[in-house]
């Protein structure tokens, strides 16, 4: 009971937390989003985010863990962290790799997956916050994409990097799951017949 | 009776003899021999009972079903990750087979520095025949040495290094290979084809998807354990409560101390002492595929740089270790095009781990959730030492195995090592959690075990000093770090425990 009562209590400040790092973040959401980092830094260090935990409960009942605009800044993300540079390579959007994080995300504790939209959001806004550059993620070409990435994996900061390995992990968790990819690695798959048809692309 | 209690709906509420808390190396033991002991017993596991059917050997569908927080648990500071098992069997389901018995100088060391005069090589001797008879200890053969491992043996007999081949758990093993995303073929004699099975057909009632939250341990009466049911993602679904007069909390050595902390029970001393036989893969790169990933996974056991009759506290051991797609790339430092350069090469890529047996301490408190609990860890100057001096002998080995390009994963530029380079250029950097994919499969020592209460947590029965009738049987009872793998150490101190309630020590009347 009163873990639905403090879930119930959260879901305002989860409404407006997805609210105020919105694509479509004016000057005046800026400044707020800037000066609510110290806050969020300080929240994750808590470890665990009961506004976003009560986001992720909800998500529950839409059979997805992530949001459209979260699910494109993850798509992004995962193909520069898992770029190969080779011309055939599948790129991730014609891969099952988003859609397999997702489904991971969904499986977690709230405990655990809380803060991870919310990182999302912050890695996309991560030029404007930490480099200084108006531009979101999804804007740069792929060269300062890299940078960007590249700021938060040497961050001085252990938070950015620690966030950083966290999202690095989940996508190379999707994308080195995919059979397609399996080749370009020369990983011979699963020697069960059941996983071998259940891995089939479809 | 195994029930998977998301299946049934409902609450439960049921009394029995004895309630185990956790399905794991301890508890699957303790319960099997008090069910066949005529007690009436009732475990709870938290995870999903998951069978040989369900292990499709994928990444991406075993890590979340097998593993707490789908293989992501960490530290605080987020500089280790823990590997532990969720699921009927606990970590037993996804462990790589290795079964020796306690080192005798670490059983010397608990009995002299930590008032356990009863814990004598005779008085486990009979728990130790037990669990290797149960679990089908046997040598590995040499035609089930994999090519990895023959590789990295030939590599330590041209340094001149101690290391043999061990024994193991398996029966009619294929070599398949996919042991730690579960045994596809039910060769791993883990507890969830062993143990539990047993106590089911002793009567033993096992519930899955059961999470035992606090334990009521009044000074008379019955002990009440209260819980919730769940599912994967932890979201309560109906609640426990089970009367019994005697508990034993198997829940390893994260979730036992954070449930006695939640209970009140146990004392200062729950949650301190923490040992997790730190542990880091430096990555080799051979000129041909071998695809270390095809057989069994660890054979071969290099103990040249641990010598526990001479220093008990301190070593550490190197022991290969192959992973999947996902497991390696985790392990590969660096992102986009610089990390595809080294996963290209997937094929041709075996590991050696070092793995340290640890004077640091840290600690396990309760977290703001249930699924979270906070876990601190950082070196000690020692065992930093330790463990760059291990990293460098990891990358002696591979070279002399035949490795062309070595890798030591520093998190902010990797060291890359061609054939004949320094490896003194491995001491220059900073070794501690944070700098390097540190990970350990082996949390112990949380609720430890110790003739005196003000230092420790049970006695040398398992017993919590001052609380009759609740008894702790998995590896957060170890006084100190093992210093080798510890699934028998676990079963064996879990199978005198369960013989020592039978024999009706301090078992509560109530």
């Amino acid at each position: 009971m009163y873990r639905r009562q403090n879930r119930m209590s959260n879901h305002r400040s989860a409404a407006s937390l997805r609210a105020l790092f919105a694509p479509a973040t004016t000057r005046r959401g800026f400044l707020r989003l800037a000066g609510t980092t110290a806050a969020f830094t300080a929240l994750s260090q808590v470890r665990v985010m009961p506004a976003a935990a009560a986001g992720v409960a909800n998500a529950g009942a839409s059979g997805r863990f992530f949001d459209d605009a979260e699910t494109e800044i993850l798509t992004q993300l995962m193909q520069r962290i898992t770029d190969t540079g080779l011309p055939d390579a599948p790129r991730v959007r014609d891969t099952r790799a988003v859609a397999t994080v997702d489904a991971v995300c969904l499986g977690l504790d709230p405990a655990v997956s809380g803060v991870l939209p919310l990182a999302l959001r912050l890695f996309e806004w991560g030029p404007l916050l930490f480099d200084l550059r108006f531009a979101r993620f999804s804007e740069l070409p792929d060269a300062e994409q890299d940078a960007s990435l590249r700021s938060w994996m040497t961050s001085r900061l252990a938070l950015r990097r620690m966030a950083f390995l966290g999202v690095r992990n989940l996508c190379f968790m999707g994308w080195y799951s995919q059979p397609e990819v399996w080749p370009l690695i020369g990983y011979q798959g699963p020697l069960l017949r059941r996983a071998a048809a259940a891995t089939t692309p479809t | 009776m195994i029930e998977k209690l998301l299946e049934r709906g409902g609450d439960l509420s049921t009394r029995a003899d004895v309630c185990v808390i956790g399905s794991g190396a301890g508890g699957a033991v303790a319960a099997a021999v008090l069910a066949a002991g005529g007690r009436d017993v009732v475990v709870l596991e938290q995870g999903e009972h998951w069978t040989s059917r369900d292990f499709t050997q994928r990444e991406d569908e075993m890590l979340p079903r097998l593993f707490e927080e789908a293989g992501m648990r960490q530290t605080v500071d987020g500089g280790i990750t823990i590997l532990q098992g969720r699921s009927v069997g606990g970590s037993t389901v996804h462990n790589l087979c290795y079964a020796f018995r306690t080192p005798p100088a670490i059983l010397r060391m608990w009995r002299e520095e930590h008032a356990l005069p009863e814990l004598t090589d005779a008085a486990l001797a009979e728990s130790f025949e037990r669990v290797e008879t149960n679990l089908r200890v046997k040598p590995i053969r040499e035609d089930e040495v994999n090519t990895l491992n023959r590789l990295l043996r030939s590599g330590a007999q041209k340094l001149g290094y101690s290391g043999f081949v061990t024994q193991h758990n398996r029966e009619n093993c294929v070599k398949a290979g996919y042991c730690l995303l579960g045994c596809s073929y039910d060769a791993k004699q883990s507890m969830l084809v062993t143990y539990v099975p047993r106590a089911s057909e002793a009567g033993a009632r096992v519930f899955a998807n059961a999470r035992a939250e606090r334990i009521e341990a009044p000074p008379s009466g019955a002990r009440r354990v209260h819980g919730h049911i769940v599912d994967h993602a932890g979201r309560t679904r109906g609640s426990i409560v089970v009367e019994a007069r005697s508990v034993v909390l198997a829940a390893g050595a994260v979730a036992s101390p954070d449930l006695l902390l939640r209970s009140g029970l146990g004392g200062p001393e729950v949650g301190r002492h923490l040992h997790l036989h730190p542990s880091v893969m430096v990555a080799g790169y051979w000129p041909e595929p071998i695809h270390a990933y095809r057989g069994i996974p660890q054979s071969y056991y290099i103990d040249e740089f641990i010598d526990l009759e001479r220093d008990p506290h301190t070593g550490y051991v190197l022991m290969p270790i192959s992973g999947f797609p996902v497991l390696a790339a985790v392990n590969v430092p660096g992102f986009g095009r610089e990390h595809f350069r080294e996963m290209r090469d997937f094929s041709k890529l075996g590991g050696l781990l070092v793995l340290l047996h640890d004077r640091s301490e840290g600690s396990v408190r309760s977290g703001r959730s249930l699924g979270k609990p906070e876990i601190r860890y950082a070196l000690d100057a020692g065992d930093r030492a330790q463990l760059s001096l291990g990293l460098r002998h990891c990358a002696e080995v591979l070279f002399a195995a035949g490795a062309k390009r070595v890798v030591v994963p520093f998190l902010s530029q990797p060291l890359v090592l061609e054939r004949g380079a320094d490896l003194a250029a491995i001491a220059q950097r900073e070794v501690r959690e944070g700098t390097l994919p540190i990970a350990s499969t082996h949390p112990q020592s949380t609720c430890r075990m110790g003739g005196d209460p003000t230092t420790s947590v049970v006695n040398a029965f398992g017993e919590l000093h001052g609380t009759r009738g609740v008894f702790v049987a998995d590896m957060s009872v170890f006084p100190t770090s093992l210093g080798a793998p510890p699934q028998i150490t676990t079963a064996a101190l879990a199978d005198r425990t369960a013989h020592h309630i039978l024999a009706g020590g301090s078992e509560r009347t109530g």
